[in-house]
């Protein structure tokens, strides 16, 4: 049976004051699949893994803060995404994402991690929000099962 | 149909987010292109019912298309790592069944670094605008350990460019670079 | 063509907004560069790269940014601080520069203190207008 490469970069939410700030952790280990390749012999996480660890951590604060109206969230530009380090297998990152604004279809962030009091990956990006069925209103069921299975994911992500 | 590169101990590559170059101008400009496929399975938590090719790994296929004109360049001696993404702009998204191409331009090369700037279309349509700095590491983080032979230019990469180098139709005349 | 000290400034501002994602008001001419700005090793080289394309002209590194090669060097640095050859090297690859304060206490760790816009801006300058 193919293992199944999961995209989910974050293990669990530390922290999270509505509408401003997360804090989450994700500990990278050497059965994740893409090591093998990234490098052969110097397995680090990719740097754009880094950058989805960020963005997934935002997406959160945007659907805890809108109640999960949007089934949607996607990364519409980042700007100065810095790797100032690597994070090696056995490694462990938290994020910290802080808001600067969160409308109702736009959002933009300020954000970074951190392993073992170093610095990692340090960005600037925005967000957009939005339903399929906003275009297209007989896609409301495709929206509704998303949202369900992002909810289910955040009570997951929050124990 | 392009297949996942397959190595001699029969594991597939995970991590190659492009399927083949159409077009290679040695140290000036390369063109790759993707299919997305349901058959990635990173897709479908992206999202758990309507799958969209995430950005960040558009931003990883025009990482890995620029990186290879910049290692190219350079003859493959150098280790190409990305270290900043200067910009990354998404116009729409895409799914799978789409095929996406990525245009890849160096702007500026040096030996310790270079500078990229690209553009991913579905058709006539732009969906990204990805630009990009690029390190060669050991010419920058001296102090720091690392295996001596290239890591980041496997043979695997490499070989994404036998259809294009070798016809030697779609080459321009490489820049001279001494080394 | 000669461009004025402002328009340099101007020019040179957007280029350090762009490269450093900063807003334009923290762009001021004494702004240091890595102390104010956060600009790191990386950012150098995309600046140099920016000023190439926005000025037409080519930028050795070492040569607007000559700190590291001179805190690698053991004949440069002493204890922490620049040595009188080491000092003797940054005046020769930065003429234009203020030492002022840092003439008296070398420290290497204060010395990406003395880089900041107007040394990027008298470095253009300099450069625009030599033969």
């Amino acid at each position: 049976m193919a293992e199944t490469m999961r995209f989910i970069l974050i293990d669990k939410i530390v922290s999270l004051e509505s509408g401003k700030e997360i804090k989450t952790v994700k500990s990278v280990s050497l059965a994740e699949e893409y090591l093998a390749d990234h490098f052969p012999t110097f397995p680090v996480l990719p740097g754009v893994l880094l950058l989805e660890g960020l963005i997934e951590s935002a997406s959160w604060l945007v659907r805890e803060a809108e109640n999960f109206a949007h089934s949607m969230i996607l990364l519409s530009e980042a700007r100065n995404v810095k790797y100032k380090s690597f994070l090696a297998p056995g490694g462990r990152i938290e994020y910290t994402v802080e808001a600067k604004t969160i409308e109702e279809n736009v959002s933009s962030f300020a954000g970074f991690g951190v392993s073992e009091n170093q610095r990692i990956v340090e960005a600037k990006f925005g967000l957009r929000h939005f339903n399929l069925a906003d275009e297209n209103p007989s896609m409301a069921a495709i929206d509704a099962k998303v949202i369900e299975n992002m909810r289910q994911r955040w009570k997951l992500l929050k124990n | 149909m392009a297949s996942l590169p397959i190595v001699l101990t029969g594991q597939k590559m995970r991590w190659i987010w492009i399927d083949k170059f159409v077009e290679f101008q040695s140290g000036r400009r390369a063109v790759a292109v993707k299919n997305v496929t349901l058959a990635e399975e990173h897709l479908h938590d992206h999202f758990p019912g309507f799958s969209v090719m995430p950005e960040t790994l558009m931003i990883e296929a025009m990482a890995q298309t620029s990186g290879i004109l910049v290692g190219e360049a350079k003859k493959f001696q150098e280790k190409v790592i990305l270290a900043k993404v200067k910009k990354a702009v998404f116009h729409d998204y895409v799914k799978p069944g789409d095929t996406i191409k990525l245009e890849a331009v160096i702007e500026s090369i040096a030996p310790e670094a270079a500078s990229t700037s690209g553009r991913i279309t579905l058709g006539e349509k732009l969906i990204a605008e990805i630009d990009l700095m690029f390190s060669h590491i050991d010419q920058n983080l001296a102090g720091k350990k690392f295996p001596t032979e290239n890591f980041v230019f496997t043979d695997t990469f490499k070989s994404l460019l036998h259809g294009v180098l070798v016809n030697g139709a779609a080459s321009g005349t490489p820049e001279s670079e001494q080394n | 063509m000669a461009m004025s000290r402002d328009q340099i400034f101007g020019e040179v501002q957007e280029v350090l907004v762009d490269a450093l994602g900063v807003d334009d008001d923290e762009v001021t001419a004494e702004a240091t560069l890595m102390g104010d700005l956060g600009a790191e090793s990386i950012d150098f080289l995309d600046i140099v790269f920016r000023l190439e394309k926005a000025f037409d002209m080519k930028i050795p590194r070492e040569e607007l940014f000559p700190a590291e090669s001179l805190m690698n060097n053991t004949d440069f640095v002493n204890n922490g601080k620049l040595t009188e050859t080491g000092l003797a090297e940054l005046r020769n690859k930065m003429p234009y520069i203020e030492l002022g304060e840092f003439a008296n206490d070398p420290d290497i760790n204060k010395l990406g203190d003395l880089f900041t816009v107007n040394t990027i801006v008298s470095y253009v300058d300099s450069k625009l207008n030599a033969a």
